[in-house]
């Protein structure tokens, strides 16, 4: 208590000082002060409700005990867990653990608010139907007197959707990192495939080139009346040139045709695909229809057995199967008739087709090389571009289906194709 | 004094053009030496199995990479695996220039190599002189005169 030291006023102020006073005296001073303090604090409480009431708008509440029992619970933090404010309250927040995070993770945590610190971080959480969702996380410590946390305060945001774009994102950044890696070995095939052929044009331009000095060395030396030797004349128009010719056209022929099938796979990823139900023993019965021609040349036998329906693009699929079947002809096995089989099951919602041949077979170290670009397995001996089985394996991945061979040389091949498998039989047109 | 022998240059490559132009620019630039050519990797390594070296046969090996069946690097890799034909040098043809091959072949044990379309004046100046040292190589080995 301080005492107002009076001797140092002067008079005017003294009077003035009194006057106040009676004032005072005269209005209740203790009943004005109180009503007052009161009118604040209403003004206080309604402020902080409404704060209290923005943040159980946008977020998840909880407070627990410096022990980590949970002491109160909004209402988003029930709809998020599914659990009750009953089963909630009095438990602490392993009843939400998704075992997702390790135990340094959450000593991190209690050591970081114990110390009387905020914690930031995102949890994956468990909810009561098993499900789980991610929850950015700020924890606040209320800190008592004694320095010590009293209770703690964790303020959530549902970040689930983020976390699954989060994951989707990724998943898509590795398939592209695959995508350019394949694209990649194309490029390297195609780059020296085309080489192939130039270094033939570069080569065989440079003797015909040559050939035709020797021709002009010839004509220079033109004898007396007018004739020129045809002794030397010979080689270079018998055989320099029309070899030359031959190896030059057929690398500019070459060279077309790589073009063109790298123009056709280009264009792949751009035909739009109608995906429906396919009845597949009718599309095979229309491609063996198709090669009826080529299949009795070679007494081929085929067998199909019922096949489960998928869901795929008509055309591509044909063009698979069709491929398949055109190979099983190609590289069939002179000292045996050929022999063919399809089949297929249904597996965990795919439709697993086998195309089986009784033909040459492939040897283990080429089994994987059958799907490279321009890959070729008897270049001699049989016709084609080497793009069948590339195309195929595009023309899957765009449906969702995959290609692989098993093979044993000498014995045959079996094709491996799977596509989403559909339950109700097909419609018929 | 060792004998000079010729040494016979076996023409590894399914590319038949190629074939042809290597041995054709190999004689226009005036290199010697006969040739053989193989059109793949399986025909070059049943020559070997037919016919062991002797100590007076020669041979130089260009040997195209991008075969089908066995490959060049295949071919490569068993001839240096072989103690009677790891002697025999052999220069890689290849249309690229693909760092990571070079370095395998290298590795595996290969005189030289060669990306095609070449030069044909440096190439043959390359034969005619590991042609030189290619009698050498095999020469059984006495003691010293």
């Amino acid at each position: 208590m301080s005492s107002t030291d009076y001797s140092a006023f002067s008079h005017a102020e003294l009077i003035q000082r009194l006057q106040a006073l009676e004032q005072a005296a005269a209005s209740d001073p203790t009943r004005s002060e109180r009503a007052r303090l009161e009118q604040d604090l209403l003004a206080t409480v309604k402020e902080l409700r409404d704060v209290k009431a923005a943040l159980d708008e946008h977020s998840i509440v909880a407070i627990t005990d410096p022990a980590g029992r949970i002491t109160y619970i909004n209402d988003k933090f029930c709809a998020i867990s599914q659990y009750s404010r009953a089963e909630l309250i009095g438990q602490d927040h392993r009843i939400i653990n998704s075992r997702h995070h390790s135990k340094e993770f959450f000593r991190d945590l209690w050591s970081t608010i114990g110390r009387g610190q905020v914690w930031h971080g995102e949890i994956k959480n468990r909810a009561k139907d098993g499900s789980y969702y991610w929850v950015e996380t700020t924890i606040f410590p209320f800190v008592g007197a004694g320095g010590k946390p009293i209770q703690y305060v964790a303020i959530r945001t549902d970040i689930t959707k983020r976390k699954a774009d989060e994951a989707a994102m990724q998943h898509i950044a590795a398939e592209l990192a695959e995508k350019n890696k394949e694209l990649e070995a194309i490029v390297y095939t195609v780059s020296h495939d085309l080489r192939s052929p130039l270094v033939n044009v570069q080569g065989f331009g440079k003797q015909l080139q040559r050939a035709c000095e020797t021709i002009r060395t010839a004509t220079a030396a033109v004898g007396e009346g007018g004739a020129v030797p045809v002794a030397s004349l010979k080689q270079p128009v018998e055989v320099a040139i029309p070899q030359a010719l031959r190896f030059i056209n057929a690398g500019v022929s070459k060279m077309e045709a790589l073009l063109a099938g790298l123009l056709r796979y280009s264009r792949l990823g751009r035909i739009a695909l109608t995906i429906r139900p396919l009845n597949m023993n009718g599309m095979i019965a229309e491609i063996l229809a198709a090669m009826k021609f080529q299949l009795d040349e070679a007494r081929a036998e085929v067998d199909v057995a019922p096949l489960p329906i998928c869901a795929a693009d008509s055309v591509q699929t044909n063009q698979v199967f069709a491929n398949l079947l055109d190979n099983a002809l190609k590289y069939r096995d002179a000292t045996r008739l050929l022999r063919i089989s399809i089949r297929g099951t249904v597996r965990d919602g795919q439709a697993i087709y086998e195309v089986a041949d009784n033909g040459v077979g492939i040897s283990p170290e080429h089994q994987a090389k059958v799907f490279e670009i321009f890959h070729r397995l008897n270049p001699d001996t049989t016709s084609g571009e080497g793009l069948g089985l590339t195309i195929a394996q595009r023309v899957l991945e765009r449906q969702k289906g995959r290609i692989w061979v098993e093979s044993r040389p000498g014995v045959g091949s079996v094709f491996f194709v799977t596509l989403p498998a559909v339950e109700a039989p097909a419609e018929r047109a | 004094m060792t004998q000079t022998q010729m040494p016979t240059i076996l023409i590894v490559e399914d590319d038949e053009g190629h074939a042809i132009l290597i041995r054709e620019n190999l004689e226009a630039a005036g290199v010697p030496y006969p040739m053989q050519h193989f059109r793949d990797g399986q025909a070059v390594l049943d020559f070997f199995a037919a016919r062991p070296p002797q100590p007076s046969s020669t041979y130089i090996v260009l040997l195209d990479i991008r075969m089908p069946k066995v490959d060049g690097i295949e071919v490569l890799r068993r001839m240096k695996a072989d103690p009677a034909f790891k002697m025999i040098p052999v220069i890689m043809l290849t249309t690229t220039d693909d760092v990571r091959e070079v370095q395998r072949c290298h590795q595996i044990g290969c005189s030289g190599y060669i990306q095609k379309p070449v030069d044909y004046d440096k190439f043959a100046e390359s034969i005619r002189r590991i042609g030189l040292f290619v009698p050498l190589l095999l020469v059984p080995q006495v003691g010293a005169s």
